[in-house]
């Protein structure tokens, strides 16, 4: 049965593919606000026939408005401040990343449908989809010498695991309080990223990480 | 109720954050006080978590939060003498940055939910990130994109290790609160496939902010390039911290019954930080990266002690100790040094003895301690570790960590008696700066300490100690 899940599921797949792609910053960051919108929306989507509690409820919102708002537009205030090129200038090409992704696609599916969970369907393919967006989001931090697209690999890194974490821990043991925790320690995490973007274009006029090599042993 | 020992600083440093630069000076040194008589106070008194399923007085715990405060109620003094001498625009966001720090690695220390303790450090790293760019250097500025960097994605797979362990219980029943202790009670029932996925993911991922080569990258740029007092408080207090989760991890591990596989895991790691720390110890021209280097093999020698277990346990704990002391002493002296030679290069520091007799005192012993020579603790622990290595069958690692740790001890010496009995330098003949109370006082008290603690371990550390390493099946007395 093809569901709201699934659609959601390959949207994300497919930003993930779009994101290795994409050669302009700012479609980059738009990109990242269509995935942490939907990463956070994928938990209620899971949980529609139980029950929700109003904490979740909250949680939720207050999940939505930071990946999906909040980040982004932290993301492209940097951008705005700091003097760059606003190409991603990758290390490896754009045709060979798309089939590095497509690649980690398999090897997810694989991973995925050998790891031994005995729960129904979907979650397999949330897993597939959770693997994937990891994956990706570690191979664009590799690939591409920007800073800020380093870390928007790490945002989709970041991603893929909250997705991992809505597969394995459907029964929600984890309280809202914990999860609150994390989703401020990210968004405190991009501010400091962001601060350390900013001087780090000012005392180098760019934000090449290739310039970053005078600490060596 | 024990969450004010965190929420203390934290709220103590965000008020610095806004306020007057003299504020924060007065701040970091009270707080500092403050926080330890508190720890002293939870240590001999006792006290309860106001929020039992969030926090809580693990033994581990309770050592690493001891020895967190002890180290910042010293560093805390020079960090004011420090910014007295080397003044900077920014001086407000140091002094709260210090003190969030602070906060957040007691915070870790007193997690008792596993995803607490993560949220804690990560918080320890971007609360310590904007104290190593405070000058705004270029090369500050790279050592903290790197280690902001590199320890956020680590910390990350460590979350994904975390809820792995937490799929693990899946079959336990529903009704187990997540939290170490009451996994600690349910181990043999957890699915073994998933908590020895969890402790890989754990092991790098903490294994990267605890230094564990080769995830150590991080390490030598930040604890080099920070000012001295946040190098002291990242080798000494915060390292401590990230071993916390992994030694939380493989209690879980062993008291599954798994214990084999992660006592393996931790050993080849610490060995591999030990080949590591060797081979770029030597002919180290920095002399703060080679105390860097130095931190990654201590913590190596620790997840080689936590490995072997029974005695090894106890060696590693004592290890824990005596290097957090000797490493915070030896980068605050290595700051007042710094500052009067005006170079990181171990060729620059000619005549020490002469320049700096003071701080050199304190700087050269320190250096005999850390490179393991008796009297100092870590001979101690080094003994102990490499006896429970035999003891317990596995003399292949005893030999290869004798091997290693002469390697070591061969670089560190280099260093050190270069700058001991250097040539004089032209430049610096002359030079004789009045050395202040606030500058040697603290380096001295940590050495101090830390030798009382070789002849005299007072009852209730000795109970904690044991109490820590109990569970594990480790033993004081071999």
């Amino acid at each position: 049965m093809i569901g709201g899940i699934e659609i959601f599921l390959a949207i994300i797949l497919l930003s993930v593919l779009f994101s290795l792609t994409s050669s302009r910053m700012m479609s980059l960051i738009k990109l990242m606000a269509l995935q942490g919108a939907l990463v956070s929306l994928m938990p209620m989507l899971l949980e529609l026939e139980s029950k929700m509690h109003a904490g979740g409820i909250i949680l939720f919102a207050v999940m939505l408005t930071i990946k999906a708002l909040c980040i982004p537009g932290l993301l492209y205030f940097a951008l705005t401040r700091i003097v760059i090129g606003r190409e991603v200038e990758p290390l490896v090409g754009y045709h060979s990343s798309v089939a590095v992704g497509l690649g980690l696609i398999l090897v997810a599916a694989y991973i995925a449908h050998h790891l031994n969970i005995s729960v129904e369907g979907v979650h397999t393919l949330v897993l597939t989809t959770a693997i994937t967006t990891l994956g990706g989001g570690l191979f664009l931090m590799m690939s591409r010498s920007k800073a800020l697209s380093q870390v928007i690999g790490y945002l989709m890194m970041d991603n893929g695991i909250y997705l991992m974490g809505t597969a394995l821990t459907r029964e929600t043991r984890s309280i809202y309080l914990v999860e609150f925790g994390v989703l401020l320690d990210l968004l405190v995490a991009v501010m400091v990223m962001g601060i350390i973007l900013n001087n780090i274009s000012r005392a180098f006029d760019d934000v090449d990480t290739l310039d970053l090599e005078q600490l060596k042993d | 109720m024990l969450e004010y020992i965190f929420l203390l600083p934290v709220c103590v440093g965000l008020v610095t954050l806004i306020l007057p630069p003299i504020f924060g000076r007065i701040a970091l040194v009270a707080t500092g006080a403050l926080h330890l008589l508190l720890s002293l106070k939870l240590w001999l008194a006792g006290g309860q978590a106001y929020f039992p399923e969030f926090f809580g007085k693990a033994h581990p715990g309770m050592l690493v939060l001891l020895l967190s405060s002890f180290v910042f109620a010293w560093t805390a003094p020079y960090a004011v003498s420090y910014m007295r001498q080397r003044p900077t625009k920014y001086e407000a966001v140091f002094s709260g940055c210090m003190l969030l720090f602070l906060g957040t690695m007691s915070m870790a220390a007193l997690a008792e939910h596993p995803v607490v303790f993560w949220i804690a450090i990560e918080a320890t790293t971007l609360a310590s990130a904007p104290l190593i760019f405070i000058h705004r250097s270029k090369q500050a500025l790279e050592a903290t994109w790197k280690y902001v960097l590199i320890c956020s994605v680590g910390i990350a797979l460590a979350l994904l290790g975390l809820f792995f362990i937490t799929f693990s219980m899946e079959g336990t029943g529903p009704d187990i609160p997540l939290s170490f202790s009451s996994l600690h009670k349910v181990a043999p029932l957890l699915n073994p496939l998933w908590l020895k996925t969890g402790f890989i993911f754990v092991l790098i991922g903490f294994g990267t902010k605890m230094g564990l080569a080769p995830m150590h990258t991080w390490l030598p740029d930040a604890h080099s390039e920070a000012p001295s007092p946040a190098s002291a408080l990242l080798s000494g207090a915060l390292l401590n911290c990230a071993f916390l989760g992994i030694y939380q991890v493989h209690t879980l591990m062993v008291l599954a019954g798994l214990g084999a596989f992660s006592s393996n895991l931790l050993i080849g790691f610490g060995l591999f930080s030990l080949l590591v720390a060797g081979v770029f110890i030597l002919n180290q021209p920095d002399y703060k990266r080679m105390l860097a280097y130095s931190s990654i093999e201590n913590m190596g020698i620790i997840a080689i002690g936590t490995g072997i277990g029974g005695l090894g346990l106890f060696g590693a704990m004592l290890h824990l100790i005596h290097h957090s002391l000797l490493k915070s002493s030896l980068f605050l002296s290595a700051g007042t040094i710094m500052r009067t030679y005006g170079s990181k290069l171990i060729s620059q520091c000619a005549n020490m003895p002469r320049v700096l007799p003071k701080t050199f005192c304190c700087y050269f012993a320190a250096c005999l301690g850390i490179a393991g020579l008796p009297p100092f603790g870590l001979f101690v622990s080094e003994v102990l570790i490499l006896f429970a290595a035999f003891q317990r069958g596995l003399p292949v690692v005893g030999l290869l960590f004798v091997i290693l740790l002469i390697l070591v001890i061969a670089g560190f010496a280099q260093g050190a008696l270069r700058m001991a009995l250097g040539q004089e330098s032209e430049v610096q003949g002359a030079l004789r700066p009045r050395e202040k109370v606030l500058q040697f006082l603290p380096p001295l008290a940590l050495l101090l300490s830390s030798l009382v603690l070789c002849v005299w371990i007072p009852e209730p550390l000795r109970q904690v100690i044991n109490d820590s390493i109990v569970l594990l099946g480790g033993v004081i007395h071999g």
